[in-house]
């Protein structure tokens, strides 16, 4: 539908509820930015300093992202093999892709309470290693940084498949083929033409985990525990117990820092990947 | 790990298989008669969803959930249409800043957005109330349902609103008897994965619930962190129903190829 008609004043009220939802999301931000740099007396970069100087603050800092970083390249590093089958099984494609899109929807307190059973000291796990006699004593699978990065890859594995397939997709058959009729071995083609048309599905889906996992509060709560927080720990806490939103916010302002300068730096390791690739 | 085209198969595999699994286990658990979470469970009862059923915290919850959800998926449907298609059919040129706009909260880690959200509900003083929540979750839809919505009314021909015009049919005859009606599938899939996004979110949700009110999700993350109890895993279980429920109707109505669909909208 492109026909395009001259507007009129009275249907561009059309498009005045998106601009209210858009506004007050604006208005959100805005309020984010004013509470973050002020404290209960007013103007004052005091929570930054905070955040910034104790070390305990740091570590916090440090973990949320470097899980995050080994959570972003483990999903999609997990999600070829499942995007690739579902990719050549074009007959069970449909079939496949519920198992995909349900873990994806239900609800990640669901997934992550799944994991809580899975990986307790008394857990599934645990319990079948102590069975078979291969352990003694529990491993410590949870409360841990391991708990917290199996938790949130397996939640965030679905989109990285669903990314990456979508890339998959819109490669034309032909050329994998055509590839193949030239004398090309499968790997050569998957190197040569599979791969490198399937980055931008992987990068997108690189990104979008990245940064899911260093927003994550649920996850890190219950598999991590409070002696292993997160940034979104801290923020749960600050809202919840301590009502400090101007501390709370702070805080989201570093995370939306963190977004924006990976975004930039991934779109940079993107372009060049790409360039070198073709 | 893709150098063999078999090893790759079967990694596919197991890793497929190892999706639903977490949500497996839950749903054998649901159905122990055990007071603890035990897996495989030792003998069968339905004693958890029982507790459930008349423990009245969690129909209430569930209520909440479904309703919210509901007035949720309807809002931004509506909202996205009528924008989707005023910027479509009237102001092309608009489309690109709008679509810009209505990303944006795509790129918000949850729990900066949550932090904003609070800010924002609260200064309306609709902390704990259930219009607060919708409008968090209004917010937080928004980019979801307005690609089904922009794909299917970019894919129609527009020889066909001609026509219509043409025939003397007016703009909103045309809407009416046309544009809606061929849509449909589009609007289905933004009313249910809108529906299924809202009713499945804790991050942005839990900072926004109150004494008298919250979420099944929020509700199970809250008793997670206290007790493991199985009555946890069959609530849980008729939430992943719910789920599993509305995915397999959106594939019978309107087909799941939408969420593999390459064309950077």
């Amino acid at each position: 539908m492109t026909e395009t008609q001259p507007a009129s004043a009275a249907k561009a009220l059309l498009l005045l509820p998106v601009l209210v939802l858009l506004g007050l999301f604006f208005v959100s931000v805005f309020q984010l930015f004013s509470n973050g740099f002020a404290d209960a007396d007013g103007w004052s970069l005091r929570y930054f300093r905070q955040i910034l100087n104790r070390s305990d603050y740091q570590v916090i800092f440090a973990r949320t992202i470097l899980s995050s970083l080994t959570v972003a390249l483990l999903s999609v590093a997990l999600s070829y093999p499942i995007a690739l089958l579902l990719w050549r099984l074009e007959r069970w494609r449909n079939t496949l892709l519920i198992m995909v899109l349900v873990p994806w929807l239900v609800s990640l307190v669901v997934r992550t309470y799944g994991w809580l059973v899975l990986l307790g000291p008394k857990g599934v796990i645990n319990g079948m290693l102590a069975w078979t006699g291969i352990i003694e004593q529990p491993l410590a699978l949870m409360f841990n940084d391991l708990g917290i990065v199996i938790g949130l890859t397996h939640v965030l594995i679905p989109f990285a498949v669903i990314s990456i397939l979508s890339s998959l997709l819109a490669i034309e058959s032909n050329l994998e083929e055509a590839s193949g009729v030239l004398g090309a071995s499968r790997f050569q083609t998957f190197r040569r033409i599979v791969l490198p048309l399937s980055l931008p599905g992987a990068f997108t889906a690189l990104i979008v985990i990245f940064l899911a996992s260093i927003g994550a509060i649920v996850t890190p709560i219950v598999l991590g525990g409070m002696s292993h927080q997160f940034v979104g720990s801290q923020i749960y806490q600050e809202v919840m117990y301590t009502f400090n939103l101007n501390k709370a916010a702070a805080w989201s302002i570093c995370l939306l820092a963190i977004s924006f300068l990976s975004l930039l730096l991934l779109k940079a390791i993107e372009r060049r990947l790409i360039g070198t690739l073709e | 790990m893709t150098a063999n085209p078999k090893l790759s198969t079967w990694a596919g595999i197991l890793l497929l298989i190892s999706l639903p699994a977490p949500i497996l286990i839950i749903i054998g658990a649901s159905f122990s008669d055990t007071s603890y979470i035990q897996f495989p469970p030792e003998g069968l009862s339905l004693r958890w969803y029982r507790d459930a059923l008349f423990d009245p915290r969690w129909p209430r919850a569930f209520a909440i959930s479904v309703g919210i959800a509901a007035v949720t998926a309807v809002i931004v449907t509506i909202v996205n249409f009528m924008a989707a298609y005023y910027t479509q059919r009237h102001a092309p040129k608009l489309a690109t800043w709008l679509e810009l706009a209505i990303f944006s909260p795509l790129f918000f880690p949850h729990a900066a957005m949550g932090v904003a959200m609070v800010a924002l509900v609260a200064q309306f003083g609709l902390i704990g109330t259930a219009p607060g929540i919708v409008l968090a979750h209004l917010i937080v839809t928004l980019p979801f349902s307005y690609r089904p919505i922009h794909i299917a009314l970019r894919s129609l021909d527009p020889d066909l609103v001609r026509a219509a015009n043409v025939m003397g049919a007016s703009e909103w005859r045309a809407l009416k008897d046309i544009v809606i009606p061929m849509c449909r599938s589009g609007i289905l899939t933004s009313l249910l994965f809108a529906g299924i996004i809202s009713f499945d979110e804790a991050t942005v949700t839990m900072f926004l619930i109150g004494p008298n009110i919250s979420t099944l999700p929020v509700q199970i993350f809250s008793f997670v962190q206290d007790s493991a109890t199985p009555v946890l895993a069959a609530i849980s279980t008729i939430s992943v129903l719910i789920t599993f429920l509305a995915v397999v109707i959106l594939d019978r109505v309107a087909g799941l190829a939408f969420f593999v669909r390459h064309d950077g909208a």
